[in-house]
């Protein structure tokens, strides 16, 4: 994995980039916890944030020409904040006295200062508080240049005149009516380590570096209007303050422009929607400062501008109250660590790879991009939890082995003969299909796993139509895409997947492949482009629905797509029109289509993170009023098992009469195994007229399960058939323990890397399960068997 | 990993109708190797794990060392 472009990446995440109002802001006040602490009535608090940032704040807070207002954004909903006016009622209402502070000794150089208005002052006095010894050369007879000319309502003479007085109080030595011109400018620099020059005009324009404000490479650095060439007090005081920086660096023989690029003022690059927020006028003030409750009321219209476009939409990372950047750093580091805990990994695994993130971004990062790329170098480098995705591995292994893979070209017509007679040859539209065979598949359909998992009897239905309805055969082939593997990182397992796949459709003469999982679309589309694929519910609308007349109280349905879809518009289209040529009202909620959320199955979040996916669930499923309807069978199981009424769009087009179609709930994991199988078994017998090779029924144990067991086992993700094979083996060989008082037996197996434990009792021909359990960790038993299954 | 029965009932081998003994007995899983007392058969070794321990202690130090 490129760590480097990773954190790439991460930098470009403006989450934590500031707020317009602080980086306008020459002497950048953090303006959000400013107004913060105003809003929760914290005055002193607030005036102590001035107090750090603000050279002379008593004079500037009442003064400044504020240049945080104008780009504020709540100026584009009702009005900038007032922060000028907060300024003043925080010097009114939140000064306090200040503790001595020791001053440094003076053993660092000396400065001399040349003007002393206020961006001198500022140089003069940071300069002294770091420690050198300054002197100020003013031509007037009095300190503060043209601060006097603001004397009036705000600013009074009597503050003023205290506010300089504690300058001369500093000991700063201050030589006044003393001229300075460009004789004596050179006299200064051979005196002093260096010159700071902020008169207001000098004799000749001056060349200055735009950052560091030195002249050439001497000991002399400008401010003041001579650099700022405005009115602006903030900016006068801001290149005192820039000055005093590049002085000390000069005079400590550092670097005077490393990491500098963000003084003063700049452009954030923070983008910011208020376009959710209701407009808000300003607060008036009721007298010439604000009340108290005025500046409350006024600070709370501040939205604190942040961008989190993307934690809003996901659950994930406000589970994890982690945004893009810091998520970025936390997976670095897991990348980068040798020895230790990866403690990043659970998080790692905890994202349903949705796409929302990126769909939500003003600067398009994909964090599904990123986890995706983490994953994938996890395994690699063999450091993925096996834990985390190994159920789902497993179960894909199995879709994918011949209990429910299978691959057949539509029956020929020789094999059909016996079925076109009439009155089927004109009322069946399969059969008519099957007479028009030419024996070139032109499609194929691969209904992926999970729906024949939940939805096996609806299959064979679907396929008949196929053939019924799209012109050429149709063949079909029963297995697993890969979903899993990708989700997983396991990029091996994948690409050997897709070479499968690939000489399927090769041996098939490149059939177009008609997909009805939303997860399989998505696969084709990253890794089998040279595939062309159709969408059942594209098909449904192009040729017209089956079993038309069936609606009975028709209702309002909220469309929850599914999140593999996001950028398959014709697709959420179809399905929508499908709803509504069925009868049904749509009401869209809010995050829909192209901004979609996952239902908590992605990127296999329900085995590796159970309580992240069941967030997801709840908070999807919270979002909608109205029943859901849905096109990825495991949407809707999961939307059910919320407590959720939810339809699959297959619910609808095929409808049951038993009216608990938004309510059926999810097949237990070896429900979803047995209804695989069951379905290859339908279509082999009854399509293709064949005897069933295998034996699903092996004779099985009876077992009684009580409900709470039940639901261990599922949260567990343990099989009957690991279950079974645990009591076969303990009947067998009578490996297990018993207990004589309970009458209770307790037997183990190992398989496939994992112990299996089941505690039961037995009468004649039942077994009652009291409890099962597993654990991965092997035991080393003493005559060097471990207990695996041979 | 020391661990010994919550049961307050006594469970016997089976196979071997023998008490089970708390002794020695290596787990692995891995990059790790341990040795931690456990009840076991004194006749055939087979090992007891109740459900206390493995989805306790051990489902913890395999969390521990899948994230190493």
């Amino acid at each position: 994995m490129n760590l480097d472009k990773l954190l790439e990446t991460g930098d470009r995440c403006i989450h934590k980039e500031p707020p317009p109002c602080t980086a306008q802001c020459p002497i950048h006040l953090e303006v959000i916890d400013f107004l913060s602490e105003i809003e929760k009535g914290n005055f002193q608090n607030a005036y102590k944030l001035m107090e750090k940032k603000m050279p002379f704040h008593k004079i500037i807070g009442r003064i400044c020409d504020h240049p945080c207002e104008a780009p504020c954004e709540r100026s584009k909903a009702g009005g900038s904040i007032r922060i000028s006016d907060l300024e003043k009622a925080v010097l009114e209402y939140g000064g306090y006295k200040p503790k001595k502070v020791w001053p440094l000794p003076k053993n660092k150089g000396k400065v001399a200062i040349v003007g002393g208005g206020l961006s001198g002052l500022t140089a003069a006095v940071d300069l002294d508080k770091k420690g050198y010894i300054v002197t100020i050369f003013e031509k007037t007879n009095r300190l503060g240049g043209r601060l006097w000319d603001f004397v009036g309502n705000s600013l009074t003479e009597a503050l003023l005149n205290q506010e300089l007085k504690a300058v001369v109080d500093k000991k700063i030595a201050i030589h006044l009516e003393n001229n300075v011109d460009q004789n004596k400018l050179t006299q200064l620099l051979t005196e002093y380590d260096a010159v700071y020059l902020g008169t207001s005009k000098w004799e000749e324009p001056i060349k200055y570096h735009p950052i560091t404000f030195q002249v050439g490479d001497f000991s002399l650095f400008v401010g003041g209007q001579l650099v700022s060439q405005t009115d602006s007090v903030i900016f006068s005081a801001s290149s005192g303050r820039r000055a005093a920086i590049s002085i000390e660096r000069y005079l400590s023989k550092v670097s005077l422009t490393d990491s500098r690029d963000r003084e003063g003022v700049f452009e954030t690059p923070l983008q910011f929607d208020i376009s959710s927020k209701e407009p808000l006028s300003p607060i008036a003030k009721s007298t010439a400062i604000y009340s108290q409750e005025e500046a409350m009321e006024e600070a709370k219209r501040c939205v604190k501008c942040q961008c989190r476009k993307c934690i809003e939409g996901c659950v994930h990372l406000r589970k994890f109250d982690i945004s893009p950047d810091a998520y970025i750093r936390q997976i670095n580091h897991n990348e980068r660590i040798i020895l230790g805990t990866h403690y990043a990994n659970k998080m790692i695994n905890s994202c349903a790879e949705c796409g929302l993130c990126k769909e939500a971004c003003f600067l398009d990062i994909s964090m599904n991009d990123v986890i995706h790329e983490t994953r994938e170098s996890m395994v690699e480098r063999g450091k993925m939890p096996i834990t985390a995705h190994d159920f789902a591995l497993k179960d894909m292994a199995f879709s994918n082995s011949s209990r429910f893979s299978l691959v057949r070209k539509q029956p020929s017509k020789e094999e059909s003969k016996d079925l076109f007679y009439y009155p089927l040859i004109s009322f069946s539209d399969y059969v008519k299909g099957l007479y028009k065979g030419t024996g070139k598949t032109e499609y194929l359909f691969y209904p992926g796993c999970q729906l024949p998992a939940s939805y096996p009897d609806d299959i064979k239905s679907i396929y008949e139509y196929l053939v019924g309805h799209v012109n050429g055969d149709v063949g079909i082939y029963l297995g697993c895409c890969g979903a899993p593997a990708d989700w997983a990182g396991q990029q091996g397992l994948m690409s050997e997947n897709i070479e499968a796949i690939k000489k399927v459709w090769v041996d098939m003469e490149r059939p177009t492949f008609i997909l009805a999982c939303s997860s399989c679309m998505r696969i084709f589309k990253k890794y089998l482009p040279e595939i062309k694929v159709a969408s059942l519910w594209d098909i449904y609308v192009r040729e017209g629905l089956p079993n038309k007349d069936h609606i009975k109280i028709p209702q309002t349905l909220s469309v929850h797509d599914a999140c593999g879809t996001r950028e398959n518009s014709d697709l959420h289209e179809n399905v929508r029109k499908i709803a509504s040529k069925l009868g049904y009202g749509i009401k869209e909620l809010e995050y829909t289509k192209e901004k979609t959320k996952c239902c908590g199955y992605g990127g296999l979040v329900y085995y590796a993170n159970r309580e992240q996916s069941d967030a997801f669930v709840h908070e999807r499923i919270g979002e909608s009023e109205n029943d859901l309807l849905v096109y990825c069978a495991m949407c809707k199981d999961l939307f059910v098992s919320g407590g959720k009424r939810t339809y699959h769009l297959l619910d609808l087009i095929y409808p049951k009469d038993d009216g608990n179609a938004a309510t059926r709930k999810m097949p237990t994991l070896s429900e979803r195994h047995q209804n695989r199988s069951r379905v290859k078994q339908i279509l082999l017998k009854e399509i293709w007229r064949e005897e069933p090779i295998e034996d699903i029924m092996e004779d099985n144990l009876t077992l009684i399960i009580p409900e709470e067991v039940k639901k261990n086992i599922e949260d567990r993700y343990i099989l009957m058939e690991d279950i079974q094979a645990v009591l076969k083996n303990a009947e067998a060989k009578n490996e297990r323990f018993c207990n004589p008082e309970t009458h209770e037996y307790l037997a183990k197996l190992r398989r496939d890397s994992v112990t299996f434990w089941v505690k039961y009792q037995k009468d004649e021909k039942n077994y009652l399960i009291k409890s099962i359990y597993s654990h991965r960790m092997e035991i080393v038993e003493e005559d060097g068997n471990s207990g695996e299954q041979k | 990993m020391k661990h010994v029965s919550d049961d307050k009932v006594k469970w016997l081998c089976d196979k071997c109708q023998r008490e089970l003994v708390l002794s020695k007995v290596k787990v692995r899983y891995l990059e790790g190797n341990f040795e931690v007392d456990l009840m076991k058969c004194p006749t055939c070794n087979q090992v007891f794990i109740d459900e206390a321990l493995a989805l306790g202690k051990m489902k913890e130090v395999e969390e521990g060392l899948e994230d190493k």
